[in-house]
């Protein structure tokens, strides 16, 4: 025993002299002890301990301090939001709560009640002068009511990306200085078209880019309702708008909307203007023109998002292909094509007669007020009536788009920043190789991996075999999945059919530790398509190469971009 | 309300310099939000890759009773403090036990590990950074040649938005009028705000370090780590002759990767050599009182740079 405490004594001996040196009046036992806590419980090696440990004794010694006393608590008293730093806590400031709303939430598993909403500093000040926050009540305090003014004391800031607001705490005292109507005040911004959230109320100033007067009919066959839909633009992007009243602001008007709200419908965000939304002319001579933010708000195949309307875009169609169906009896046909544009490719249907034929391609089309849906993720150029499609006389942009070999190159933020896309192509490092890649059971009807031998739509099936991968790649802070098809799964493996089955009696987890020993950390490029839906980006591999990379040359190659040679 | 969707988080590439002086850290108001650490650099991370030379792979027994792996790994920079426990994915599980018994045998391993970032804070405020890690794996010299580029190349791209956010407020307002991407405002506005001035040298010697193993300047890549003791001189001469200032100055050079010498490394071996505590401390003393030597930090000696 003497001789165990004498070894690892030895061990910390030159650290507990040098806390020793600092704080001659500290017990070497008790310094000894809290080196054996930090390396024993939390893995923390002595000479990493030691400043800590140095600023434990100091502490508890009441030497004067030398280190900075961040843990102190004193009352930070503020007359304005701006003065408040991201870790101020104790916060003591007068305001005017400017809304008030209760929410039950979900607190370490316990159901709470807590409030929530905007509060103004200032409050004896101009309106003007203010500054809004955010605040959270966990208090409960009753006195927090929309328009009067209090004095809070004990508060802290919170800082959530970016974004500060101010915890009212349940240890907070709340004093009424002045008592409120009960009213709310509107103080809202506009925002940027460019920056609108996907739901919630908003204030946007805007140019009336199209309008279109429509029914919305009810489900219950009751009637009809009248609505407008429309487009509306600044200089940062373009949305579609639906007014549930009257809307006489012609196209070009340029007008401020507040407490419109947004509603994503699939992928599209849309304003909605109901009863207390506020719509009035706005006046900025500065503001773009109608032809200006007309010729901006064409799309791209890249921008298309399902469930978009008033798409304005211009294609080159590479295939197309007549497709009959019966409707009530009667035989009708619809045009099926494929198209292109520099930034990807994607599918066209027209619900009406054309003016090209197969031998006329590759034709440009402008395209008007098209619906966009998607299947599986690929974008669909709606077009009801041909009068909405214009041919071009002339190639919308130089040189011809070769289908076969059309990948777009782009980087995976850019990707995950927009919709949908085919024909990409993309580059990242392996950051996961999922559990369930090798070897794998396919519904026959479905083509989706059963479990257990059942499928989830079709029950038990006899399942077909496949090979597949599933990985995860990321690059520069955006991550996506990655699924890699049997023919490519081979290829990067450099493994046969005949290993993957072995691997299937032999042992899966020995197979995921081959799969990541070839693969993890690794630089990949990758060709194929992206689904992009609320749980973020799949990349649907065609191809996936795994460049070699000679860091010699790298080396140079960094050295010589940065000047360090 | 919104429903709330778990989306996974993204990695970065780090150098174990950045990971270890961090000590800011962040979470959002939800039970679930994830939790991430700021570095000095301003980048915020919850997931990062890191590569390296498996140092150290130990069993301990959790208070709970049942045990866990606690390793460290080493790359030119620093350490990267990790543990692995029984609930962790199966073919991890199997993979560490296979390394435990190679690393045991003294077996110089490389390896590459996707993981999550945790942190520590201790009683009196002091935050600790360690990884949870995910997956693992052995690679090759050549993959963790090209991780180290990588992760230079990320580090350097952290220093250069770092340098141009001085040129303006630390607020969301001040970097928009920047080139700095978006998504790294936020934690940098944090990370000035928390770390006030950083030394951006000592982060530019770390890019320059990988850079040179990567290009195979240094031998340090699949040898073992940097031995505590200097090589022993020719006869084994229990005093050797060698001025105690020598010898420190020859332990800091020879030891120094961009953060210092240690006390306790200078103290052995000047001790090994036969100087005593006490004419050690005096060396030490005398050194730093000749502007040759400078404690930049306690218990961490460097070379007083001269321009």
């Amino acid at each position: 025993m003497a001789e165990a405490f004498f070894m690892s004594d030895s061990k910390y001996s030159d650290y507990i002299e040098a806390v020793l040196k600092e704080i001659p009046e500290a017990s070497a036992d008790d310094i000894h002890a809290a080196f054996e806590k930090y390396e024993n419980e939390f893995y923390i090696p002595p000479q990493d301990a030691l400043r800590s440990v140095l600023r434990k004794f100091q502490s508890d010694s009441d030497a004067p301090s030398q280190s900075k006393p961040r843990q102190q608590r004193q009352t930070k008293k503020v007359a304005q939001l701006s003065e408040l730093g991201s870790e101020d806590k104790d916060v003591e400031i007068e305001v005017m709560v400017v809304t008030h709303n209760l929410r039950q939430q979900l607190i370490r598993g316990e159901e709470r009640q807590i409030a929530f909403g905007m509060l103004q500093d200032l409050p004896w000040e101009n309106e003007e002068k203010r500054t809004q926050w955010e605040y959270k009540d966990w208090g409960s305090n009753s006195q927090l009511l929309p328009g009067s003014i209090v004095r809070i004391e004990g508060a802290s800031v919170n800082e959530y990306n970016g974004k500060r607001s101010l915890n009212i705490n349940q240890s907070s005292r709340i004093v009424l200085l002045q008592e409120g109507s009960g009213s709310s005040l509107k103080t809202e911004d506009p925002i940027d078209i460019s920056a609108l959230p996907n739901d919630g109320y908003v204030t946007v100033v805007g140019r009336v880019l199209s309008t279109k007067n429509d029914q919305i009919h009810r489900k219950d066959g009751s009637g009809s309702i009248d609505i407008v839909r429309g487009r509306i633009a600044d200089d940062s992007g373009h949305i579609g708008f639906l007014s549930w009243e009257p809307f006489s602001h012609e196209v070009g008007a340029l007008i401020k909307i507040t407490g419109a709200q947004v509603r994503t419908f699939r992928d599209t965000p849309e304003l909605n203007f109901g009863r207390t939304t506020k719509i009035e002319p706005y006046h900025d001579s500065k503001f773009a023109s109608i032809d200006d933010l007309k010729e901006s708000s064409f799309a791209t195949i890249s921008d298309l998002r399902d469930g978009s309307r008033d798409t304005d875009i211009i294609v080159q169609v590479t295939e197309i292909m007549q497709r009959k169906f019966e409707r009530d009896g009667q035989e009708k046909h619809l045009w099926s094509a494929q198209v292109i544009d520099p930034t990807g490719q994607c599918k066209m249907t027209i619900w009406d007669d054309i003016s090209f034929s197969e031998e006329d391609l590759p034709v440009f089309l402008k395209v008007t007020s098209a619906r966009i849906t998607a299947w599986q993720g690929i974008p669909d150029i709606t077009v009801d009536s041909s009068h909405q499609i214009t041919m071009l006389d002339e190639p919308a942009w130089e040189g011809e788009i070769d289908p076969n070999s059309h990948f777009v190159e782009a980087p995976l933020d850019e990707l995950a920043a927009g919709g949908s896309r085919v024909g990409i192509q993309t580059k990242g490092i392996v950051v996961s190789v999922k559990e369930d890649s090798g070897m794998i059971s396919r519904c026959p009807e479905c083509r989706r991996v059963m479990r257990e031998g059942s499928c989830f739509e079709h029950g038990e099936r006899e399942g077909v075999e496949d090979i597949r991968l599933r990985l995860i790649i990321d690059d520069n802070g955006t991550t996506s999945s990655l699924l890699v098809n049997k023919e490519v799964s081979l290829k990067l493996s450099e493994m046969s059919e005949a290993d993957f089955k072995k691997s299937a009696i032999e042992g899966h987890d020995a197979l995921i530790m081959d799969l990541r020993s070839k693969l993890l950390t690794n630089f990949l490029e990758v060709k194929g398509r992206t689904i992009i839906d609320e749980q973020g980006m799949m990349i649907i591999a065609t191809d996936v190469d795994v460049p070699s990379r000679d860091p010699q040359l790298r080396a140079t190659e960094l050295r010589a971009a940065w000047g360090w040679n | 309300m919104q429903a709330r969707r778990i989306v996974r988080q993204p990695s970065e590439l780090m150098l174990a310099s950045e990971f270890a002086s961090s000590h800011l850290h962040e979470k959002g108001p939800g039970e679930y939000d994830p939790t991430f650490i700021i570095t000095k650099l301003g980048c915020k991370v919850n997931r990062i890759v890191v590569s390296g030379l498996l140092e150290r792979l130990e069993v301990r027994e959790t208070s709970n009773g049942t045990q866990m792996y606690q390793g460290q790994i080493r790359d030119p920079t620093g350490l990267f403090y990790f543990s692995v426990r029984e609930y962790s994915p199966l073919p991890l599980q199997e993979l560490i036990h296979q390394l435990h018994e190679r690393v045991s045998s003294s077996e110089p391993i490389l390896v590459g590990m996707v993981a999550k970032t945790r942190w520590y804070q201790s009683e009196d405020g002091g935050v600790y950074t360690s990884l949870r890690p995910e997956e693992i794996t052995e690679i090759t010299r050549q993959r963790y040649a090209n991780w180290l580029l990588d992760a230079a190349e990320a580090t350097y791209l952290r220093i250069e938005h770092w340098s141009q956010s001085l040129e303006v407020d630390a607020t969301m307002e001040g970097l928009s009028t920047t080139s700095i991407p978006q998504r790294s405002h936020q934690s940098i506005v944090a990370a000035r705000h928390h770390y006030g001035e950083v030394d951006l040298e000592i982060f530019k010697l770390n890019v320059m370090q990988a850079l040179d193993i990567a290009e195979g300047k240094i031998e340090a890549v699949t040898t073992p780590p940097p031995e505590i003791r200097l090589p022993e001189a020719e006869g084994e001469g229990e005093t050797s002759n060698q001025s105690v200032e020598e010898i420190i100055r020859m332990v800091i050079s020879h030891f120094d990767q961009g953060e210092g010498v240690q006390y306790q490394t200078i103290m052995s071996n000047a001790m090994s050599k036969g100087h005593d505590r006490e004419s050690t401390e005096e060396g030490l003393d005398q050194l730093i009182h000749q502007g040759v030597i400078e404690e930049p930090r306690f218990g961490w000696f460097v070379f007083v740079q001269t321009q």
